[in-house]
């Protein structure tokens, strides 16, 4: 098997209102996962410790086999960053930026570069402050991919765009994902965005990893089960709920562990099983998110 | 420590503020332009304005090239390229000493060849090598705050304190026995007075340079 791309063990990062706990994650090659969390959560905190630009307080991190940050030079040259707080400088050409990078870059390719410019739609002798916001991102996405790097890292890239823009950028990126194998790490608190795109999921809430899986093993096993109770029934047991919501009588239980069998256990124990209906990434991320913060509390 | 990506960082900050160069070195001829003149009245004038221009452009590089480039977040891009903190730092420290080296080079070749080609003036050399000694210290303790804060406040009450210290040091070096003896007379009188004067300068410079790679290198935090 091969190295993974990215290796985090028990990383903390301590700032005085929010911290990294305790995190550990693993980002095999050649595959795309997606870290989902609410505003504030700590991706790009994990982002920023993954790139060498914030100091862990405690634990390992490797990306690339390199250790980080001390050898975050080297392990750069073969990653492509874009980032939703980066800018591009304003005054100079694309055309410039282009001639920038590929100075710092010697594996930089100048035919996929010309390919991604017209795929995006973009004018080399176009300033930066010209160009609009989704422009931006396209021709930031361009310079981080132009370097054929083996891990991209996008901490919310689509972050700020209007939905028009957001679709094109998406559209881009798939079509440019699809080109060939790649590692990435796809940041966003938007996760149709990340459903698109990603092939691993993992959920990050207060600092803390709360779920990491395969996207279809997560949209295979979570159903939202709609239960009829006759009046002498109690709510059946069954594996995985994690959240119980409805009435009394029509209760409405999410279940992280579902299995075709669970029906017929429910009409076994006197429930009749209305509806058992597949959820969404966003409904999965925000029942796991409930789901773990009260079991914090009690 | 990558001495060629130094050297593209130093260069893209270069190309970045190529107007402001421009501006600021021009500046520089037309002052010295002005105190060739020869009258008492230009020869004030346009050391005032001589002054005025390489301290600006001195805090204009910092606050440009540190303090926006954090501001309107182009240092994420800068820092997602393959550098480290350390090679940041360098072509940080070295872009803009380089920058301000080219208008504060032109400043004292230009007022050394005023002062060495008018002979009455010839003892005001060494107060002239101080004081652009210490419009370089003044450069470099902004230089030194911008990098360590990345604040916009704080190289503000740099230049504030930068542009104070030429004016107080201005009046006490004047005013130093050794110093102003010669000061006004026709030939040079370089005494020890000066020469501690000025190697305590060039020590600070020192100081605040290496002490800027010091802290830097102990940051935690870079974005």
């Amino acid at each position: 098997m091969n190295n993974p791309s990215v290796h985090f063990d028990g990383v903390s990062k301590v700032y005085p209102h929010f911290s990294l706990d305790d995190l550990s994650l693993e980002l095999p090659t050649g595959t795309i996962m997606g870290l989902i969390g609410a505003n504030g959560a700590g991706k790009s905190t994990t982002i920023r410790i993954l790139m060498g630009l914030v100091h862990q307080d405690q634990g390992r991190v490797h990306v690339l086999g390199r250790e980080m940050p001390r050898e975050q030079a080297a392990a750069k040259l073969d990653i492509g960053f874009v980032s939703e707080d980066m800018r591009l400088y304003g005054s100079a050409t694309l055309a410039w930026h282009m001639k920038f990078v590929r100075s710092l870059y010697p594996q930089w390719d100048q035919s996929y570069a010309d390919t991604l410019l017209r795929r995006f739609d973009l004018k080399p002798q176009q300033k930066i402050k010209g160009l609009s916001h989704g422009q931006r991102v396209k021709a930031a996405l361009l310079l981080a991919l132009a370097r054929r790097p083996l891990l991209l890292v996008l901490d919310e890239p689509t972050t700020g765009l209007d939905p028009v823009a957001r679709q094109e950028v998406l559209a881009e990126l798939v079509a440019v994902l699809t080109d060939e194998d790649r590692t990435i790490l796809f940041s966003s608190h938007n996760t149709s965005d990340v459903e698109q795109i990603s092939d691993q999921i993992t959920f990050i809430d207060r600092g803390r990893i709360i779920a990491s899986d395969d996207k279809e093993k997560f949209l295979d096993r979570w159903r939202r089960l709609r239960l009829v109770l006759s009046p002498e029934a109690d709510l059946p047991s069954l594996p995985g709920v994690v959240e119980v919501g409805g009435s009394e009588r029509l209760p409405v239980l999410v279940t992280n562990r579902f299995d075709p069998a669970m029906v017929s256990a429910c009409n076994d124990a006197g429930a009749t099983v209305q509806a058992v209906d597949p959820m969404t990434l966003e409904e999965i991320f925000v029942a796991n998110v409930h789901s773990r913060r009260e079991k914090q509390t009690v | 420590m990558n001495y060629a990506i130094v050297k593209r960082l130093v260069l893209k900050d270069w190309y970045l503020q190529r107007w402001a160069i421009m501006a600021s070195l021009a500046g520089v001829v037309v002052t010295l332009g002005i105190i060739a003149t020869g009258g008492k009245v230009a020869f004030l004038l346009g050391l005032i304005l001589l002054i005025m221009v390489i301290i600006s452009i001195g805090a204009q590089m910092a606050v440009a090239t540190i303090v926006t480039e954090r501001k309107e977040q182009t240092l994420p891009f800068v820092m997602s390229l393959p550098i480290s903190y350390r090679e940041y730092t360098a072509s940080k420290i070295w872009g803009n000493l380089l920058i301000f080296l080219v208008p504060w080079l032109t400043m004292v070749l230009g007022s050394f060849g005023l002062l060495l080609w008018s002979p009455s003036s010839r003892g005001l050399l060494p107060y002239a090598a101080i004081m652009s000694t210490e419009i370089l210290l003044s450069t470099c303790l902004i230089l030194a705050v911008a990098l360590i804060t990345e604040s916009q406040g704080w190289a503000v009450a740099a230049i504030m304190v930068g542009n104070l210290a030429v004016n107080g040091i201005g009046y006490v070096v004047a005013h130093i026995g050794g110093i102003a003896k010669g000061m006004w007379g026709p030939t040079i009188q370089w005494s020890g007075a000066a020469s501690a004067v000025l190697l305590a300068e060039l020590t600070i410079v020192a100081l605040l340079l290496g002490g800027t790679f010091f802290v830097q290198s102990r940051k935690k935090d870079f974005l």
